[in-house]
């Protein structure tokens, strides 16, 4: 695939045609995948709770980051509508989604709107990407953006990517890498920026980069330079967060009255809030995936994986029972070893666990298994901490013995007789 | 919710598969990567599947990889159509618009309407377009350098330069469609993709659209599917669901939750456009191939493991989570798991256990799964080209579709028709509100009405029935069983010397059952002798084996034509498939004898008795008797039934059923069956039938049919034209060289999924119609000689109407006629004493293929034709 990739993705700037392939350089993986990895990885190390894209495009990175177990708020920010209205919906939660939800919940929410907007719903992010942002900035926007994304929205952490001018001798006839870029800077002239932006809202800076330059041209550094800042102090302090609680519920709520397109998220008390202020963004798609911290989905899992368990347990009494019956008469041509087994393999412990808990029994032809039984099982454990919620769950759903202490099937069952 | 009821819904032929996810039920392309992937744009199609973990898979071994060997090709009958379509970039249902059979049959020039039955009112669950737009729309080709797979990409690029040709467009992935001209005939734009590489898009005019065009509508269903978005309904896949609490069905351990939505059509009709709209359900199955396998694996014989976990594996369809895919498991590979390690497209080697925790951040914990094979699919046009297989994880697939288990239990599947079988109230309700945002229609000029649609049709009486010397009538839910109780048969023939073979356990049912025959023959005019009865054990191969025994002795004793003086009847403990299997295709091959396979269950209930006079009335058709015949007042005239089976493990080949009848009365027929591998015609092979059928019917009759009508099912959209040229064509031709101007041919095209429904209104309350009820007005299509019958009546939810397309007719059938005819013939299929879906030819061929797909695998003896031995 990336051969093919790279065949367009070599031309950086001008006529596709023209460009004589050999001398271009080809980054493998492709530069903009190169980014998207440098900031999955980092994803990955802080495991970040909020995320912001500033500058998302087509969403790309939004949906490398949603598998991310850790991210709870996914937002993207971009002042090209068409494009974020476009791709929103491939961003709503798949089938799987529903058939494995999350752990935690997960909102993705698209803006559209300009960047250096102070926009009271961006505060209190753990990480803000800019990738390949700054450089579509012009001058006003540029001194602005500081302002607004380090010292309004300050975020626990921010990445900031834009291109490295003198890598640009490298490509064949370019100036700039894109015609919408106002400037491209120098590693000096993007670190001189960084630094003194990182000085005066107590951040601080580490310089990296992707797109190793070609042999016997290191000099000129990575093809993108990317600048990492971290607040000081760590977490966004607590008295501003509360202070800005306040400011962000008030705007997110003007916000609505002013638009009568969007759908979602609608609190009616906001008609009542008088002379709205101007909107900066406007949101154009938002979603929130199915999770296991929602009632509905997790009772799903649960009463799911209950039954499964029962079952299993439930068949692995029976092979005896028929042996009793002996209603097989002579056995087929099995004396090959049985195959590998199937199923859950258990570590020692979870093994004594296991055998330690009160045993599945049979009164008549009822199978009861303890929810204590159940609960012994990893997979149930982690779902659910004690025998109380597991029962104020499943009750309505499975049936359980009288006194609630284990769950009861049938043990025979019509469909077992075809085996 | 099947592949079928879905491809009359859909609204758009796309040559690019667009990346939104389709339902479970369809697989989909192999691109296991895809999703995570930034901005997929790819010069070839191939390049696409880079990056999955496709390998090659080792030599092939043992059943489960057989059926991958052999999926390579497109089934026959389906194949050899289809390549007419893909002639045509507008593909499916929008493609038989185009078709005009009804402007070469002169006799419905002026009118199409019949004027028998009496008139009743009827609601559809079709919007009526109240204004669309009425000037022309201009369609411009858009092509892409480099071309760009992804049809997302593709409109993120053109979007680039919206303002060049406005917020009001409709685009498809490869044309635009425009409500005004653009300045040039053709344009160059430059887009600029994510990560800045250069595409140039080409904007060339293509054509005038006429509101009208079939093509048009296609941009219209598209405009409407945008509207649907705003409807505040979830999507998943191509449907629209509401979040509201579903249904839950649990069977032995596995849950299923069934999600409501909705279908929609935009599609032009005889008295303008209309928007279809139904209900549909889809299902939410929690269980991964591995907690299926594992399952299966705890109860089967230890040895027979992994026979039966790929007996019941391959051919389903699987959905992975991480990129929202469905495939085919065609194999499992058995001697890999996930520890193993494939060669990523850079060369790198690569555990499947790290490729899924780094591409897809899913973390497979079980290391004792064996692979599951997957033949992607081709791209269209490629047909030719090997495909690559690709290997998928069980624990991180999930299984689609209903259990075995909910499938054979009677409770759940009850609660579940209950629940997704509406009833034509409560379906008439839930469609009633749909049509409230229309702001994006608005835009196109295109208004739609909010009330359904009413028209009016017309209730047919019943036909004449005879049994014995008794003439009924079927009683308003187009049943007569009652009536018909306790008088003799049509035509009943003896059963002497026949076996009926029954395991230990089942010896009590069979000895029930003997005795039970014996007393529910003798009013029915039946005369049988005692059984000769046979105990088996109840091992899975016992019933051939000692079938086989006997016979062979029989064999010796018997000359050949007396065969079908004896049958078989088996009792079987449970409905193991494998069993039945072999009993039915030794019995239609090796050995032809009618046969009957009974379950105990069936016959422990209470009702036996009625069940056992079922049981006697399906053996006396099966050995050629006749329990009823109707009165269809015409003369010399020949009924066809022709239906498909397309087997989903073993794809290479499909199956058609050809069913005749070859007596006047309607009471005998003859029946063959086809097996067509790739690329046959099939009808090389109808003539062969025909011929056959042809003279079986001299034998019985003093003359020759004067006319034949044809009922062809099993087309799928798009087909239409297909059909005409190389079926109905061809089969007049072959008419001619027997006799020339002897015989005239009419032949129709039967639909039966399709989404329209109809809803009689009654005071403030809808029901359905009542069998016999005739539509032809208003949806039928002008270009057609089409109408919809209601043949059968429904217990339970909304009765679907069958769709009749005379593409073909030189016998000059009237309206009036061919619907009486039609539903006369819904009355004669002998497993129902009432009326059915669609006309017996058609189901006993349905039957016949269906029987021969699934259970004999080879065509049945030909001694067997003259019998309806696959009831």
């Amino acid at each position: 695939m990336e051969e093919n990739k790279l065949q367009c993705s070599s031309v950086v700037d001008g006529n596709f045609e023209e460009v004589p392939r050999e001398t271009v350089i080809q980054f493998k993986p492709p530069l903009y995948r190169q980014r998207y990895q440098f900031v999955k990885n980092l994803v990955e190390q802080h495991e970040p709770k909020k995320v912001a894209d500033l500058g998302c495009g087509d969403t790309s990175l939004l949906r490398l980051l949603k598998v991310n177990p850790c991210i709870e708020l996914l937002v993207g920010v971009d002042i090209n509508e068409d494009k974020l209205r476009w791709r929103g919906d491939t961003l709503a939660p798949f089938m799987g989604d529903f058939l494995k939800p999350r752990d935690l919940n997960l909102t993705i929410t698209l803006y559209h709107g300009s960047v250096v907007e102070r926009d009271s719903r961006l505060l209190g992010f753990d990480l803000i990407t800019c990738i390949e942002l700054i450089e579509h900035l012009d001058s006003g926007d540029l001194a602005r953006f500081p302002e607004v994304v380090f010292g309004y929205l300050s975020p626990s952490m921010i990445v900031i990517s834009t291109p490295n001018s003198e890598f640009n001798p490298l490509f064949p006839s370019v100036t700039l890498r894109d015609s919408d870029h106002k400037f491209e800077w120098t590693r000096m002239e993007f670190q001189t920026w960084a630094l003194y932006v990182a000085n005066r809202y107590d951040y601080s800076v580490e310089f990296t980069g992707v797109g190793e330059p070609p042999a016997g041209a290191e000099n000129v550094g990575y093809c993108t330079q990317i600048g990492i800042f971290r607040k000081n102090g760590g977490k966004a302090m607590e008295s501003c967060v509360s202070e800005q609680h306040d400011q962000h519920v008030y705007k997110a709520t003007m916000g609505l009255t002013m638009l009568p397109r969007l759908v979602l998220n609608f609190h009616p008390q906001a008609v009542l809030l008088p002379n709205p202020p101007k909107m900066l963004r406007l949101q154009v798609f938002t979603t929130s995936y199915p999770s296991l911290q929602q009632e509905r989905f997790f009772k799903l899992v649960l009463v799911n994986e209950v039954s499964q368990q029962v079952e299993s347990l439930r068949v692995s009494h029976l092979p005896r029972q028929k042996k009793q019956d002996g209603e097989w008469g002579d056995k087929p041509k099995d004396s090959k070893a049985p195959g590998p087994c199937f199923g859950p393999v258990f570590t020692e412990i979870e093994k004594a666990k296991i055998e330690n808990s009160p045993k599945p029994f049979c009164v008549g032809d009822k199978f009861f298994v303890p929810l204590q039984r159940l609960l012994a099982y990893p997979k149930l454990n982690r779902l659910c901490a004690n025998e109380e919620m597991m029962r104020s769950v499943i009750a309505d759903s499975i049936p359980l013995s009288s006194d609630g202490s284990a769950v009861v099937a049938d043990l025979r069952d019509y469909f077992d007789e075809q085996f | 919710m099947t592949g079928r009821a879905r491809t009359t819904a859909r609204g758009r032929a796309r040559r690019r598969e667009q990346e939104e996810q389709e339902a479970p039920g369809v697989p989909r392309a192999p691109e296991s990567a895809a999703v995570s992937e930034p901005a997929q744009w790819q010069r070839t199609p191939r390049s696409l599947r880079g990056e999955g973990p496709v390998v090659r898979p080792r030599q092939p071994r043992g059943a489960e990889v057989a059926a991958q060997s052999r999926g390579v090709k497109e089934p026959g009958l389906e194949a050899g159509l289809k390549t007419l379509s893909l002639q045509e970039r507008i593909g499916g249902v929008f493609q038989d618009l185009v078709v005009n059979t009804r402007r070469d049959m002169m006799h419905v020039k002026n009118s199409k309407t019949g004027s028998e039955g009496e008139a009743v009112q009827l609601i559809t669950n079709h919007f009526r377009v109240i204004s669309h737009p009425q000037r022309v729309a201009f369609k411009y080709n858009v092509d892409y350098k480099p071309d760009v797979e992804a049809g997302n990409l593709r409109q993120i690029l053109l979007n680039q330069h919206i303002r060049k040709f406005g917020e009001c467009h409709i685009f498809d992935g490869n044309s635009l469609l425009l409500p005004q001209p653009l300045r040039e005939q053709k344009v160059e734009w430059v887009s600029i993709t994510e990560d800045k590489k250069i595409v140039k898009i080409v904007v060339e005019f293509s054509k005038e659209l006429k509101p009208t065009s079939p093509d048009c509508l296609r941009f219209y269903n598209i405009l409407f599917r945008k509207t649907l978005k705003e409807l505040n309904l979830k999507q998943i896949g191509r449907h629209y669901y509401t979040e509201k609490i579903p249904l839950t069905l649990e069977r032995r351990g596995t849950r299923l939750e069934i999600w409501r939505g909705y279908v929609t059509s935009i599609l032009q009709y005889e008295n303008g456009i209309t928007l279809c709209a139904d209900v549909n359900h889809k299902l939410l199955r929690i269980e991964t191939v591995h907690d299926f396998i594992s399952k299966i694996q705890a109860r089967a014989y230890p040895g027979n493991a992994q026979q039966e976990v790929a007996n019941k594996l391959i051919g389903s369809i699987v959905l992975t989570k991480y990129n929202n895919r469905t495939y085919r498991v065609d194999g499992i590979d058995w001697n890999q798991n996930p520890d193993d390690t494939f060669n990523k497209s850079d060369g790198t080697k690569i555990t499947y256990i790290d490729y899924y925790k780094q591409q897809h951040k899913e973390i497979i914990t079980v290391m004792q799964q064996p692979l599951l094979i997957s033949q992607g699919r081709w791209k269209k046009g490629q047909t030719d080209t090997q495909r690559e297989p690709i290997l998928l994880i069980p624990q991180l697939c999930y299984m689609t579709g209903l259990t075995d288990e909910i499938r054979k239990d009677y409770t759940s599947m009850k609660h579940l028709a209950e629940k997704t079988k509406l009833s034509p109230e409560k379906r008439h309700n839930s469609l009633k509100g749909f049509m409230k945002t229309q702001a994006l229609l608005r835009l196109w000029d295109f208004k739609l009405d909010s009330n359904l649609l009413s028209l009016q049709g017309r209730v047919l009486s019943n036909a004449n029935i005879f049994q014995g010397r008794r003439m009924v009538q079927a009683n308003a839910s187009g049943e007569w069983a009652r009536e018909v109780r306790e008088i003799p048969l049509l035509c009943p023939v003896p059963l002497h010397s026949w076996l009926l073979l029954y395991s230990r356990h089942c010896r009590t049912q069979a000895m029930n059952l003997a005795e039970h025959l014996q007393h529910v023959t003798a009013p029915m005019g039946i005369t049988m002798s005692p059984a000769s009865m046979i105990e088996v054990d109840g091992h899975p191969d016992s019933y051939t084996n000692t079938l086989r025994k006997y016979t062979r002795s029989a064999l010796q004793m018997v000359r050949i034509p007396c065969f079908l003086v004896f049958k078989v009847i088996c009792v079987l403990p449970n409905d193991d498939k494998n069993r039945y299997d072999h009993i039915k295709k030794y019995l239609c091959t090796t050995f032809p004898i009618p046969s009957q396979c009974v379950v105990k269950r069936t016959i422990e209930k209470v009702q036996a008795r009625t069940i056992i006079t079922k049981i006697a009335q399906q053996m006396n058709c099966k050995m050629g008797g006749a329990l009823w015949k109707v009165e269809t007042n015409v003369q010399r005239t020949m009924f066809i039934g022709i239906d498909c089976f397309h087997d989903i493990v073993r794809r290479q080949e499909s199956i058609a059923g050809f069913v005749a009848s070859t007596n006047a009365e309607l009471t005998k027929w003859y029946s063959q069956c086809v097996i067509q591998a790739t690329g046959e015609e099939l009808v090389n092979e109808l003539q062969t039938c025909l011929k056959a059928a042809l003279d079986v019917w001299c034998e019985n009759e003093s003359s020759m049919p004067r006319s034949i009508i044809v009922y062809r099912d099993g087309v799928g959209d798009g087909q239409l034209q297909a059909l005409l040229d190389r079926e109905a064509k061809p089969m007049w031709t072959y008419l001619q060289t027997i006799s020339p101007n002897n015989f005239a041919l009419a032949f129709i095209v039967v639909k039966k999924r399709i989404n329209t429904r109809f809803f009689l209104k009654r005071g403030n309350y809808f029901e359905n119609p009542r069998p016999g009820t005739v539509i032809d007005v208003e949806l039928t299509r002008n270009e057609w000689y089409d109408f919809f019958i209601v043949s059968q009546s429904v217990s339970e939810g909304t009765v679907t109407p069958t769709h009749y397309n005379v593409i073909y007719d030189t016998i000059g059938l009237r309206p009036d006629t061919v619907q009486r005819l039609t539903y006369c013939l819904c009355h004669m299929y002998y497993n129902l004493p009432g009326t059915i879906r669609v006309p017996a030819p058609c189901h006993y061929a349905h039957k016949l293929a269906y029987l021969v797909g699934q259970s004999i695998r080879q065509k049945p003896n030909r001694s067997l034709s003259t019998l309806l031995f696959y009831l």
